[in-house]
């Protein structure tokens, strides 16, 4: 992008990230439904929130990154490469195979590690730390998670919210749309989509993006069916207001609860989702359905290497029960229909 | 209520025939017809073979209509489908409608069991958690199933591959047979996961129907007119979240023939799933094509019967 | 609450409960039918099924796991003497060749007399209530037709273009076929009589077969080892035309070997069973090479046990029983389990089968043994010498970035990490038991040596790996078609190797139709592929640096696109020459010249180990794709024996889990009739 190396994108959409998450924060502070709402969901679940927020700045260690500052002598650097937080952290712990947790010597033929008793949860059969590489697949899973949303959320709120509006000819072909796609199996829109694509995070998200806004699509409709019927929204279309402006006043912020819970239960499903993408050979690297992937056969060997499989697989869990759990306090709250049952 | 139904049949024809598409386009955009015969022939086939596979097969033809509109693979794609003439597998020569009749079994085999298993564990479950909302029991439910969601099924098969299979030693590990008597060893490992993996999510699903249902206006009458709570569950609860339960169970009967193709890849079941990854691998386009026909069909006709469905018991709909 | 309700719950709960007595009650994890326990089976996996049993088509391993059981041929290679020699198997003795000068020769066998071919229904096509009959000369001849056939559509065309007429044969019955519909219509045996037969392949009386061949190629002999020249009868060919229920001749041979193929559900199941028209088991007096379980071996062997049924007639067991095992784990557990009489070993299982490089005492004890091939078979990567910065276009400066990369690639480290030492690291493209391979031989570039490696980066124009004309470190693209995750961490390991070096190696995993497409129109740099051979010659192997066989300009399978005048030259001759002291010193100069052209990395040659339980004898494999089954033995009350002891279910952990449900839900039961009260 006009000569811009990836590692600065990278830095500059913390950045972006950063501010929009203290503007977030101020707006939400601002308004009081939300305000409420945010402090309920923080009382029900107060340590997955926590959890989820040392995975994000895990996520952010590992996207501020630049070239240099690295001493002579380090093996498997490249001359203008560049490295983040996370990578500086663990710089040179490279093994030459498998190693158990706090092991001095190597797994398979039992020659002294480089850096002995120094791998938390070992080495995997490349000799990579484990607890690193475990580290690292925070980023790229949260990356899977939060831009696939973001492709597929307003993709589904486009067609989705014209459609339950303006009706008629172009409902009937959303519909059509929706239901076309429905009726494909997903797997095989995937592999088609990735291998046309071509591999890579973003194409990955792109086609997780494009076979998944289906559900949120026909929900939106849904909605904003009802919420055209609405009386100030007809006192609105009587009195002249155009269209659009109906919809970004009245209709969007209406839907807002709803995106929040949809962004948060399609985020674990997502993430699941790669693992057997990653499995398939088609899904991105460095993931831990990756590392789960490459390490699931070791679990016959004896004795067991079971550190890899477990680190990932741990990790994986604890992110995604998290999400789970948060998603259902945030539902809780925010979804009129279950707030009213809960009493 | 003729029309309606004819409208709904006209809209699924109209779906299935973009699907078949969608899936022409796709398909070719990656892979071309040279790709089909070396898959078919092998690696070491020279370009003379790859031509005459290709004569034999009719893959020569052009792809669109543009220059021959009724000689060419678009053309043939959808009269091939559309008067249910699957042909022969790509990737062997082999009738595809042989195929899928003999892997139907061994996937209904499967599916069916989990479907009625599913719903025996799954129902009485949420029932006994809604029955006992806001206690201890309730909480303990919903963390279990969330904790039971969180893990991917992966993980799944292969622990439970690794504990019941090997360590223990139960049942085998994988294979099928379709002899009845060996059956149910060879399913048990399978069941066993796809419940593990899908009673979380469904007793959370039931959950928040018997929840709102319990909410209802009538149901507050009854208990204010003083009827037990067990009663209620099981007699005015029950009965109304029937509905969106049914809905739900027939959404997923298409999805009982299209297989699961984790499952029965990792447990070695001959069915409609393995044949549709296997033919996704072996660029088997004339078996891939069959499937995911046959797949939206079902899924269509399935549509329409819970629309139909609706149109009996919600007289509102019928005059739309 | 009714009592109704009462008792529908009770009801639902005692089902429950039968239910779970039921299933812990069938507990095994025994996969096979009973009563088969006292017979003379051999039981075996597959991972996937072949694509078609057709002997004129099927070219992968797996299909001649059950073609090479099921169809015999001419020539047989002696079970035990490496490196391999063949012997007569279909025929009398081995052809008689004869030179007829200016390039052409001739080769005569002599088929035996009163061969029968399995026994079937479609020989009813020959006349009424006939279920099988003799084997002729024509039968052969009707398969090498086949093979030109373009409807049939053969892989193995190019080396059998050398015999008189072949293409000629192809074309003419194209030609025909397409202009006069009345020939079109005739069955292919007919139409192959009315063209008049091919040139080259004659039959001059019912069991004389003469192979003439326009050009020099004494390769030929081998190909009469391979199912490609099996006999096939014509009544075959026309009943299983997959019309009327009837199965495709591609999923069901009739053949004439020592096994005939009973039960074929390609998804699940294959069963072979022993023939009783087969030579070896209808005249046992003839002694036939092939038919009996040979003498003659090295006193190795002969330790090993591998002579213990010297003398027997084969095949020693009567039946073969293979299942589908799609996944690796599975497939070996069962094989632990005593399910699967042999087995490969998995990577992740190997710690627990080979400890120190034997056997684990583990093993010992259950009584499986270890059976090591070194397979004639070659890894390597590739350069393509087409690219302008790793090829030959840039001449020595490229030369030397190749030469570079080869010294930073360990072999012997490769092994160690992904085949655990499976293996011998390669030194040229020649694999063991292949004839001119040189166990001294050792290549200058197959060594580590970094600072010889950096060196060379300098002179080649790429100081400590930065490309001068970038700036920044070299980027090289490193193509491949294994998509999966082990693939990827071994891609992984090799772009490690050389960042020793600076440069950036890029790793392109694609599918294999994509990768194809890229070697076609020669788009790689770098890329990695394996090779194996067919017969033992190392015509087989050097002909992959020839550039008559280049990929770009001929199809052929020369990858790299090598092209080098002496090469060339010396091959030829090398090519016709008979085995001798000449021939191998052609060998050795043309395996140097790819050395120190460095065209490619040989990596390793693969090392299969087999391990096969106790009550299986001793077995040697071929090493390359020809089954054994005929030589295999079976003490089946050993194997049921041993199966009991090993399978017996663990059923503490289900009455610990029921309690432990019991316990969980007991505290709800009880505030349910807290309330009710």
């Amino acid at each position: 992008m006009m000569g811009l190396a990836p590692h600065m994108l990278s830095n500059l959409v913390v950045l972006a990230l950063l501010v929009g998450l203290l503007g977030l924060s101020r707006w939400v502070r601002r308004r009081r439904i939300w305000l409420e709402s945010a402090q309920a969901i923080w009382q029900r679940r107060r340590l997955a929130i926590v959890v989820i927020a040392a995975y994000l700045s895990i996520a952010l260690l590992d996207s501020v990154a630049w070239v240099g500052g690295v001493p002579e002598g380090v093996a498997d650097v490249l001359p203008n490469q560049s490295l983040s937080v996370l990578d500086r952290l663990f710089l040179d712990t490279r093994e030459a195979s498998y190693s158990a947790p706090f092991a001095d010597f190597e797994w398979t033929g039992g020659e002294a590690l480089r850096h002995p008793g120094s791998h938390v949860l070992g080495t995997d059969i490349l000799g990579r730390d484990v607890l690193y590489l475990a580290l690292k697949g925070a980023r790229v899973a949260l990356l899977i998670g939060g831009l696939t949303s973001l492709i597929s959320i307003p993709l589904a709120l486009l067609f989705g919210v014209t459609a339950g509006y303006f009706g008629g000819r172009f409902d009937d072909f959303v519909f059509f749309l929706i239901s076309t796609l429905a009726s494909m199996p997903g797997l095989l829109l995937l592999i088609a989509l990735i291998m046309a694509l071509g591999k890579g995070t973003f194409s990955v998200c792109l086609a997780l993006g494009v076979t998944g806004w289906v559900g949120f699509c026909r929900l939106s409709r849904a909605e904003t069916l009802k919420l055209r019927e609405l009386d100030y929204v007809e006192a609105a279309r009587a009195l002249g207001v155009s269209e659009v402006r109906i919809i970004f006043r009245h209709v969007l912020p209406n839907l807002a609860h709803l995106i929040v819970i949809t962004f948060v239960l399609t985020f674990s499903a997502l993430v699941l989702s790669e693992a057997v993408l990653s499995w398939l050979g088609i899904g991105v690297d460095g993931s831990w359905g990756q590392m789960i992937d490459g390490a699931r056969n070791e679990l016959s060997r004896d004795p067991i290497i079971w550190w890899n499989i477990g680190a990932a697989g741990a990790a994986l869990f604890g992110l995604i029960l998290a999400v789970n759990s948060v998603g259902d306090a945030i539902r809780d709250v925010l979804d009129p229909r279950t707030a009213r049952t809960s009493e | 209520m003729g029309a309606y139904v004819l409208r709904r049949l006209g809209y699924g024809v109209g779906v299935a025939l973009g699907v078949l598409f969608l899936l022409f386009v796709l398909f070719f955009t990656v892979t071309a017809p040279d790709d089909i015969a070396r898959k078919a022939l092998g690696e070491k086939a020279p370009q003379v073979a790859v031509e005459q596979w290709k004569a034999n097969h009719g893959y020569d033809r052009p792809l669109w209509p543009w220059q021959d509109w009724d000689d060419n693979l678009l053309f043939d794609h959808y009269t091939k489908m559309l008067t249910f003439d699957f042909g022969l597998s790509d990737a062997d020569d082999a009738p595809i409608m042989d195929r899928i009749q003999a892997g139907m079994g061994p996937s209904l085999s499967l599916t069916v069991p989990l479907l009625f298993l599913g719903l025996i564990v799954a129902i009485p479950i949420s029932l006994l958690v809604a029955f006992f909302r806001e206690t201890y029991i309730d909480r303990m439910g919903v963390f279990i199933c969330v904790l039971a969601m969180s893990v991917s099924t992966l993980l799944y098969i292969i622990g439970a591959q690794f504990l019941i299979g090997k360590i223990l030693r139960w049942y085998p590990i994988s294979g099928f047979d379709a002899d009845p008597l060996l059956l149910p060893r060879f399913l048990a490992l399978p069941i066993i996961v796809g419940l593990m993996s899908g009673i979380g999510g469904d007793v959370r699903f039931y959950r928040t129907v018997f929840l709102e249902e319990s909410a209802r206006d009538f149901v507050r009458t009854a208990r204010a007119k003083g009827a037990g709570e067990a009663r209620i569950m099981s007699h005015h609860v029950l009965r109304n979240a029937l509905i969106p339960i049914l809905t739900r169970v027939v959404l997923a009967i298409p999805f009982l023939f299209t297989g699961s193709i984790l499952l029965e890849a990792f447990f070695g079941i001959p069915g409609l799933g393995s044949i549709t990854v296997d033919a996704i691998r072996a660029n088997d386009f004339s078996t891939l094509r069959t499937m995911v026909f046959i797949g939206s069909l079902l899924f269509v006709l399935g549509q329409l019967a819970t629309d139909l469905s609706y149109g009996f018991v919600d007289p509102r709909v019928r005059f739309e | 609450m009714s009592g109704g309700h009462l008792e529908a719950r009770r009801g639902r709960g005692a089902a429950v409960l039968a239910a779970v007595v039921c299933a812990l009650v069938a507990c095994s994890n025994d996969p096979y039918p009973p009563g088969d326990e006292g017979a003379l089976v051999y039981y075996s996996s597959f991972v996937d099924p072949p694509r078609t049993l057709d002997p004129a088509t099927a070219y992968s391993s797996r299909a001649h796991a059950v073609t090479g059981a099921v169809y015999d041929t001419l020539l047989k290679y002696h079970y035990l003497k490496r490196p391999l020699e063949l012997i007569p198997g279909l025929v009398e003795s081995l052809p008689e060749v004869v030179d007829l000068g200016e390039g052409r020769s001739l080769y005569r066998f002599r088929l035996r007399e009163d061969l029968l071919f399995h026994d079937d229904p479609c020989f009813e096509l020959g006349g009424e209530g006939r279920r099988t009959r003799e084997i002729e000369s024509a039968d052969v001849a009707y398969q090498i037709a086949r093979l030109a056939d373009p409807e049939v559509g053969s892989p193995v065309i190019e080396p059998f273009s050398n015999v008189l007429g072949f293409m000629d044969f192809a074309e003419a019955l194209a030609e025909r076929r397409g202009a006069d519909p009345e020939f079109a219509a005739l069955r292919a045996h007919e139409q192959y009589a009315a063209i008049g037969g091919m040139a080259g392949v004659r039959t001059p009386d019912r069991y004389a077969l003469e192979i003439e061949l326009a050009r020099p190629y004494p390769q030929i002999v081998y190909w009469f080892a391979m199912e490609f020249t099996t006999p096939v009868p014509w009544e075959a060919i026309e009943y299983y035309d997959g019309e009327e229920g009837r199965p495709r001749f591609a999923d069901h041979p009739v053949g004439c070997g020592p096994f005939q193929l009973t039960v074929y559900d390609k998804q699940a199941r294959w069963v072979l069973e022993k023939s009783e028209n087969w030579y070896g088991v209808r005249h046992p007096e003839w002694r036939a090479p092939a038919a009996v379980y040979p003498s003659d071996g090295t006193d190795e062997q002969r330790a090993l046990g591998l002579l213990d049924r010297a003398g027997e007639p084969l095949p020693l067991i009567d039946r073969v029983e293979v299942r589908r095992e799609k996944e690796s784990i599975p497939r070996f557990t069962k094989f632990l389990q005593g399910y699967y009489d042999g087995s490969g070993i998995a990577k992740e299982s190997f710690d627990q089968v080979i400890q120190d490089g034997a056997l684990s005492p583990d093993m010992v004890d259950k009584g499986v043994f270890l059976s090591r091939t070194i397979e004639p078979v070659v890894f390597y990567l590739g350069f393509n010498m087409d690219d302008e910065i790793v090829g030959s276009a840039d001449g020595e400066k490229s030369r030397k970035l190749r030469q570079a990369m080869s010294l930073v690639i360990d072999g012997e480290e490769f092994l160690r990490i992904f085949t655990n030492g499976r293996g011998m690291a390669a030194q040229s493209p020649l694999p063991p038991a292949i004839y001119g391979y040189d166990a001294d031989y050792e290549n200058a570039y197959r060594r580590v040596d970094v600072e010889r490696a950096k060196q060379l980066m300098v002179e080649a124009g790429y100081p400590g790996g930065l490309d001068p004309s970038t700036g920044e470190a070299l980027r090289l693209v490193f193509s491949s078609y294994n998509t999966t995750t082990a693939g990827l961490l071994q891609y992984q390991w090799y772009t490690q190797a050389w960042r020793q070096l600076g440069i950036d190696v890029e790793i392109e995993a694609t599918n294999y139709n994509q990768f194809q497409e890229k070697v076609r129109r020669g788009a790689l740099q770098v890329f990695e592929f394996g090779w194996g051979a067919d017969y033992p010659d190392p015509e087989n192997f050097l002909f992959l640096f020839w550039s008559e066989m280049s990929r770009v300009r001929h199809g052929g399978p020369n990858e790299t696109n090598f092209s080098n005048e002496e090469f060339d030259r010396l091959f030829v001759s090398m090519k016709t020459r008979p085995n001798g002291p000449e021939r191998l010193a052609e060998i050795r100069r043309l395996i140097e010249i790819v050395e120190e052209e460095a065209v490619w990395i040989p990596i390793f040659h693969r090392e299969t180990y087999a391990l096969y339980h106790g009550w299986i004898g001793q077995s040697l494999d071929y090493g390359i794709s020809i089954p054994t089954y005929q030589f295999r033995s079976v003490d089946p009350a050993l194997r049921t024996e041993k199966r009991a002891d090993w399978n017996a279910p663990i059923t503490w952990p289900a009455w610990l889990l029921l309690f432990a449900f019991v316990a969980v839900v007991a505290p709800g039961i009880v505030t349910y009739w807290k309330e009710r009260q």
